[in-house]
């Protein structure tokens, strides 16, 4: 019997997205459909207050000057469990979920081509720790076809799409056919939020404050300031020409803890007292973001993010690729960007073959939405016949969700009598419902009920 | 103090000579700088979490601490589950992601396999832009010692006093 409960953690490496998920008619007193609660996955020591938050606790701390950090994740896998550990009990517990995790199936994700060394702790800690009834270990991309991304584009999903998840760690480029990750083509990116804002700390420290320390507010300096830059030339000439008075630069007035906790933008004309400190953010607002589309400049050896996703298109079977490139879905935090979305067309348009449309989908809200298509997931009548459960790990231990659960490991090349066999599928359905490609214009405007920047 | 500084003018000695930094040695520099762009925090205290009372104890044969152990939520007389021999390891013993990618043998896997290994992006197809590294402006020159790029005299006399070679390793 499986239990009525699904605890839903989309466990990133900066936070986990936790809900719960009562299944189809359930009630959803407590928590209202489909929202979740955002943990901070981390361990945070503030120097301040000389406190030590575990992951949820953390919005009680008042100072967040020199937070010191200790991540479960590194480089965006799970490696200290000892820390990540200490954050889920939180979750679990009363002062967030409140869950019996005994009575209760869970849908967790992981990240894209986790080890299995690694897979094989989670699910130690799942059922040997947590004893959940039972569950299921995904990535953040693979929810998203039950999840309302696509919604626009028609009734139902399309079949073939291309998630681009750009979370804290780095961005996938992640194709996916009929719910399969077609793991051949997936391709990553080494530029995450949490690179961003290590570069802009380091940037800022080295000409203006020394903010080498200063984590969180530089995170927030970023999300707050930041943008991607449609014409990079144009707006550094800008910068250059009059400096500290443009039109792009912002003065970030920098919290002191005792009278604002947040920094914020200082507003056009405002009075600033005397003690207030101000951080000319000038070039500093797009060249950040712009390592998203040239990490080249900072040495990274790697294309940018238009030049991935046509890497990874190019990899598809080819009387499909048209479908994927009118299908490209936008998730994760640094997506958020203004201007990401702006970028990202006109630099794939022009990588895009002429004989196919090029349509971009974006979220209300970047960071949940591979939650909420979880929750949809976890909700679905299917998802009990993809869990593991706690008597299946008990009778053949982790091989029970190698075999369960699609993996980077069980995926085939392209050419394969399977995939060849949606392939001819996919064409035949195609032919039959062309409404699945969009029509004329080869950019469409109207896009996903996302944010208008 | 002496040998030390002795140790730092070697280089330099030997940079006057030859102009520029080989080519290995800009490529360690990025190297260290994308590593350092990975780290969660600047300074890596010596400080364990644990510090708060009883202070960190510090030395070989300290028993290894859990923080996950540590902290009783709401309830400190809960029961405490005895957790399974697995679970424990794996929270007394981290590794870094460097083991756990040689010990997960993805790299012994048949080359059709793609993997954490493979998937990285594809090199660049144009060539790198030169951005001056103290302002971020168009950098059109490069520093004759250690090739980091600038865009004008003023910038350039700015990287020569605070950051010339100083990341040279």
């Amino acid at each position: 019997m499986q239990p009525q409960t699904t605890v839903i953690l989309d466990n990133g490496a900066s936070s986990i997205k936790a809900g719960l998920a009562r299944g189809p008619e359930g009630d959803d007193d407590d928590q209202p459909k489909g929202n979740s609660r955002l943990v901070p996955n981390a361990i945070v020591r503030s120097k301040g207050d000389k406190t030590t938050y575990f992951g949820h606790q953390l919005e009680r701390c008042r100072d967040y000057s020199a937070l010191h950090y200790r991540l479960p994740f590194e480089k965006g896998y799970l490696v200290d469990w000892d820390a990540q550990k200490a954050v889920w009990d939180g979750v679990f517990s009363s002062e967030v979920l409140n869950v019996d995790t005994a009575e209760s199936s869970l849908l967790i994700t992981e990240p894209y081509f986790n080890l299995p060394n690694i897979q094989d702790v989670y699910d130690q800690f799942v059922f040997e720790e947590y004893e959940f009834h039972s569950y299921h270990r995904c990535t953040p991309a693979a929810t998203i076809p039950f999840g309302r991304l696509f919604q626009t584009g028609g009734p139902s999903p399309p079949e073939c799409l291309v998630v681009i998840d750009s979370g804290f760690s780095f961005t996938h480029v992640v194709p996916i056919i009929n719910n399969q990750i077609q793991w051949y083509a997936v391709k990553r990116l080494d530029v995450g939020g949490k690179l961003l804002t290590n570069q802009l700390k380091e940037l800022v420290s080295y000409r203006q404050w020394n903010m080498m320390d200063e984590t969180y507010i530089m995170n927030h300096a970023k999300e707050t300031c930041c943008y991607v830059s449609t014409r990079f030339f144009e707006d550094l000439e800008t910068c250059r020409s009059n400096p500290k008075k443009n039109s792009i630069v912002r003065e970030y007035v920098l919290p002191n803890f005792s009278i604002n906790s947040h920094g914020r933008v200082r507003l056009p004309n405002e009075e600033l007292s005397a003690t207030d400190q101000v951080l000319h953010m000038e070039n500093e607002r797009f060249t950040i973001p712009e390592l998203l589309f040239r990490p080249d400049d900072i040495g990274l050896e790697q294309s940018g993010l238009a030049a991935t996703v046509a890497a990874s298109i190019s990899l598809l079977p080819h009387d499909l690729r048209g479908m994927f490139w009118a299908n490209i879905g936008l998730i994760g935090g640094s997506t958020n960007f203004p201007g990401f979305y702006e970028r990202l067309s006109s630099e794939l348009l022009s990588l895009t073959p002429v004989e196919y449309d090029l349509q971009i989908y974006r979220s209300e809200d970047a960071m949940t939405e591979a939650y909420r298509s979880a929750f949809a997931f976890a909700n679905d009548p299917a998802f009990p016949t993809h869990v593991v459960t706690r008597e299946e790990y008990l009778e053949v231990g982790s091989n029970a969700s190698r075999r369960k659960f699609p993996g980077w490991q069980s995926s085939s090349a392209p050419g394969d009598a399977e995939i060849s066999k949606i392939t001819q599928e996919s064409m035949t359905e195609d032919r039959g419902q062309p409404s699945r490609k969009p029509s004329r214009p080869r950019v469409r405007t109207i896009t996903a009920p996302g944010r208008r920047r | 103090m002496a040998p030390k500084r002795a140790r730092e003018q070697a280089p330099r000695h030997v940079n006057a000579t030859k102009q520029t930094l080989a080519p290995d040695i800009i490529t360690k520099r990025t190297k260290r700088h994308l590593e350092e762009l990975e780290r969660s925090n600047y300074t890596e205290p010596s400080i364990t979490l644990d510090d708060d009372g009883e202070g960190a104890i510090s030395g070989k044969n300290r028993v290894r601490q859990i923080v996950s152990d540590k902290r009783y939520l709401n309830d400190p007389n809960a029961k405490k589950k005895k957790s399974s021999m697995k679970v424990r390891t794996a929270l007394l013993y981290r590794k870094n992601l460097a083991t756990l990618i040689e010990e997960s043998r993805i790299a012994h896997l048949p080359c059709h396999v793609p993997t954490y290994l493979t998937a990285a992006a594809p090199p660049p197809h144009l060539p790198p832009r030169l951005l001056c590294s103290v302002c971020g402006y168009k950098g059109a020159y490069k520093c004759k010692k250690c090739a980091m790029p600038y865009c004008d005299m003023n910038c350039e006399s700015v990287h020569a006093e605070t950051r010339c070679e100083r990341r040279v390793i």
